[in-house]
């Protein structure tokens, strides 16, 4: 087994355990659709473009309790340190991270996406199907940033409020294309229409995920 | 005489304004131990983490395996095992998960069998498949120790091997140290107090001042284990 | 950098920005559209250019801290930083005080304004991230990646969201953002702006970046003073 599978398999075997991240982040997800079903009146909390905004913001705030805590499993008896001692490239612990992050992003907006389409007053044909990938990208991309930079928050003192300081400014792009993205995806509109902002978004995801793993050797471990 | 496993330049480090190591020097060649002794604080942590490649030093270098510490190569890091104050563990996963998981990061060749062999030389056998979070620190303590060994290391960096260890444990580690030694393993351990271990012949050190003098001439035991006071007995 | 370099430099950008100021205030000549508040555009691009090539500053030093090591490095680059943050801030507030009479809102996010707030975020994280991480040993090197993985960032800001404003666009999305420079006296005022909000940027960075290099040698000398007394004892 390589070392990325063995620790992408430790990570999903600790989160099957536990389960507590995911069921935060499901949690965290349900209460921003319902926030935002309550803070919007019905008359404009219906439709696939009020929905994908609600689910984009799901998605930002699921992802960045789910990228901190990605890292933070490490710092129990401080296993961070036996990673860095081990032959493993700093680079696969990144994509290490960064995989087992968008698993658990993608379990929370599956259930998220499930809830936005009942709450939005969608129609389930497809559209589920459609987000799919978009969300995927979306999620990649989210992981690929919050990974790297939580491992810089994480350092200091109320750094949970860095981390998103940090990650929602370098998000937007992603942010504007995956939820105009979406909203094709959950209106019957064509996929074509979206072309555009697919390729932002995909643009987006390997620009960062490239990025970071060559930076993230400079931000993890050294003391 | 072969090149040393660890050689150490004048090597310092501080913490910002903290100066902790100042111009350590030390040599430790294949088959031998060494004990680093001080108190809280001294510098014994910092020491192995720099060996370990964890830590970069402020001035000076440190040299392991020939390569500078700093930028270990895989190869390198794979034949490093060490024992920290905090165990490494995954309390969620059981011990054999742990040894296993490990194991496959250290490339070894069939990781279950030999997390499943190192499971009984430190006497958990009956403990592989429970979870570590159940463990006694005793018994963390000698996981921690088959994890360290299990890749078959060439350096073996100890941080207060035996800590929080019975008579039993204390027994088992010895015996873990002597078959490493006799392997051709270097080992660097820190210690509170002056050290024995029976049957192996150490090179004490004493932190003072961020230097590390050799053979010092007697220190306190702060804090004497049961079996640790008995082990009085001079250096074969 | 010797401070009489860096006294000339400034006595040139006085001169030049003075120079400049004279330009747009009495000679170049009025706007047909937007009438004299369209002066503002003298200064509001050269800002957007110093705030944009700043950043770039802060990545390219970036990479160099990380690839070659160095304070020097890293003291370019919050010293870019800093100031940069300074012409960001300036932008916005030319932008603002621009839309305002034009388009009759405080505030619109046509592409422009939208990217340079979106700047001003990156800026102020990159800075808050400093502030907060100052007494790790790293900071440098998280400063030198956020840095790098920004300034990556803008160009598919740019793209997105001009792509959004063309699609959906907001308030008024008349381009007449001032492109439509009639009189050549304009493009003379507007090349002598830059050069002058240019010069005044590398006055700014060359002073600041000297504060920055003693600090960095008080406190290489702070630290051999620490390991000094250490090495004595502490008596």
């Amino acid at each position: 087994m390589s070392a990325f599978a063995a620790i992408l398999s430790k990570d999903l075997r600790l989160e099957l355990r536990s389960g507590v991240s995911t069921i935060a982040m499901v949690a965290l997800a349900m209460l921003v659709l319902v926030v935002l079903v309550f803070a919007l009146n019905p008359g404009v909390a219906r439709g696939p473009e009020a929905a994908a905004g609600a689910l984009w913001i799901a998605l930002v705030f699921a992802g960045m309790l789910g990228a901190s805590r990605a890292l933070m499993a490490e710092s129990e008896n401080e296993c961070i340190r036996a990673l860095l001692i081990s032959p493993v490239d700093r680079a696969t612990l990144y994509a290490a991270k960064l995989a087992a992050s968008a698993i658990f992003m993608l379990v929370a907006l599956g259930a998220g996406a499930i809830l936005t389409v009942l709450f939005f007053n969608l129609e389930f044909s497809g559209a589920l199907v459609r987000l799919a990938p978009i969300l995927i990208l979306g999620v990649i991309g989210f992981a690929a940033l919050a990974t790297l930079l939580a491992a810089i928050s994480g350092r200091a003192r109320g750094g949970e409020l860095l981390l998103p300081l940090l990650v929602v400014p370098m998000f937007v792009p992603a942010l504007i294309a995956g939820v105009r993205a979406s909203t094709a995806a959950l209106s019957a509109a064509p996929m074509a229409t979206a072309r555009d902002w697919i390729g932002i978004l995909v643009a987006f995801d390997v620009l960062f995920v490239t990025a970071g793993y060559l930076l993230f050797e400079h931000v993890i471990g050294q003391e | 005489m072969a090149a040393p496993i660890v050689e150490t330049h004048a090597l310092g480090k501080s913490f910002g304004l903290v100066p902790v190591l100042l111009e350590a020097n030390l040599r430790v060649a294949s088959g031998r131990a060494a004990v680093i002794i001080g108190g809280n604080g001294a510098g014994k942590s910092t020491l192995l983490a720099i060996l370990a490649g964890l830590s970069a030093p402020s001035t000076g270098y440190a040299l392991v395996f020939g390569q500078d510490s700093r930028r270990l190569d895989p190869d390198g890091r794979r034949r490093i095992g060490m024992l920290s104050h905090r165990s490494f563990l995954y309390p969620n996963l059981t011990a054999a998960e742990n040894l296993e998981f490990y194991a496959t990061l250290y490339r070894i060749e069939n990781p279950r069998g030999a997390a499943h062999s190192w499971l009984r030389r430190v006497g958990l056998a009956n403990f592989g498949g429970e979870r570590v979070r159940m463990f006694s620190r005793g018994m963390e303590q000698r996981l921690a120790a088959a994890r360290a060994m299990i890749a078959e290391p060439t350096l073996l960096i100890l941080d207060e091997p035996f800590a929080a260890l019975d008579s039993d444990g204390v027994a088992i580690m010895t015996d873990l140290i002597r078959t490493e030694l006799a392997r051709g393993c270097a080992v660097v351990a820190s210690a509170h107090a002056r050290l024995a271990i029976e049957g192996v012949e150490l090179e004490q050190y004493e932190i003072s001042r961020g230097r590390l003098i050799p053979h010092p001439e007697t220190v306190e035991a702060p804090r004497a284990g049961r079996l640790r006071s008995l082990l009085g007995r001079p250096n074969q | 950098m010797g401070r009489k370099l860096n006294n000339v430099l400034g006595a040139v950008t006085l001169a030049l920005m003075v120079v400049a100021l004279w330009m747009i205030f009495a000679w170049v000549p009025t706007e047909a559209e937007q009438g004299i508040v369209q002066r503002i555009f003298y200064f509001h691009v050269p800002c957007a250019w110093v705030a944009f090539a700043a950043f770039a500053i802060v990545a390219v030093a970036g990479v160099f801290y990380l690839w070659l090591g160095g304070q020097i490095w890293d003291d370019l680059g919050y010293a870019a930083a800093e100031i940069g943050m300074l012409f960001c801030t300036l932008m916005l507030l030319t932008g603002s005080l621009w839309a305002k009479p034009i388009w009759g809102t405080w505030w619109t996010w046509d592409s422009r304004l939208t990217t340079s707030f979106v700047l001003w975020l990156l800026y102020g994280g990159y800075l808050l991230m400093r502030a907060m991480l100052e007494e790790s040993g790293q900071v440098a090197r998280f400063a030198a990646v956020v840095g790098i993985v920004a300034a990556l960032d803008v160009p598919v800001v740019i793209v997105s969201v001009r792509l959004w404003r063309t699609i959906h666009p907001a308030v008024l999305v008349t381009r007449q953002g001032g492109h439509g420079l009639q009189d050549p006296r304009m493009v003379v005022t507007l090349l002598v702006s830059i050069t002058a909000f240019t010069l005044m940027f590398a006055w700014l960075l060359m002073l600041r970046l000297a504060i920055l290099r003693t600090r960095t040698r008080l406190d290489e000398i702070a630290r051999a003073i620490a390991i000094a007394e250490f090495r004595a004892g502490r008596a």
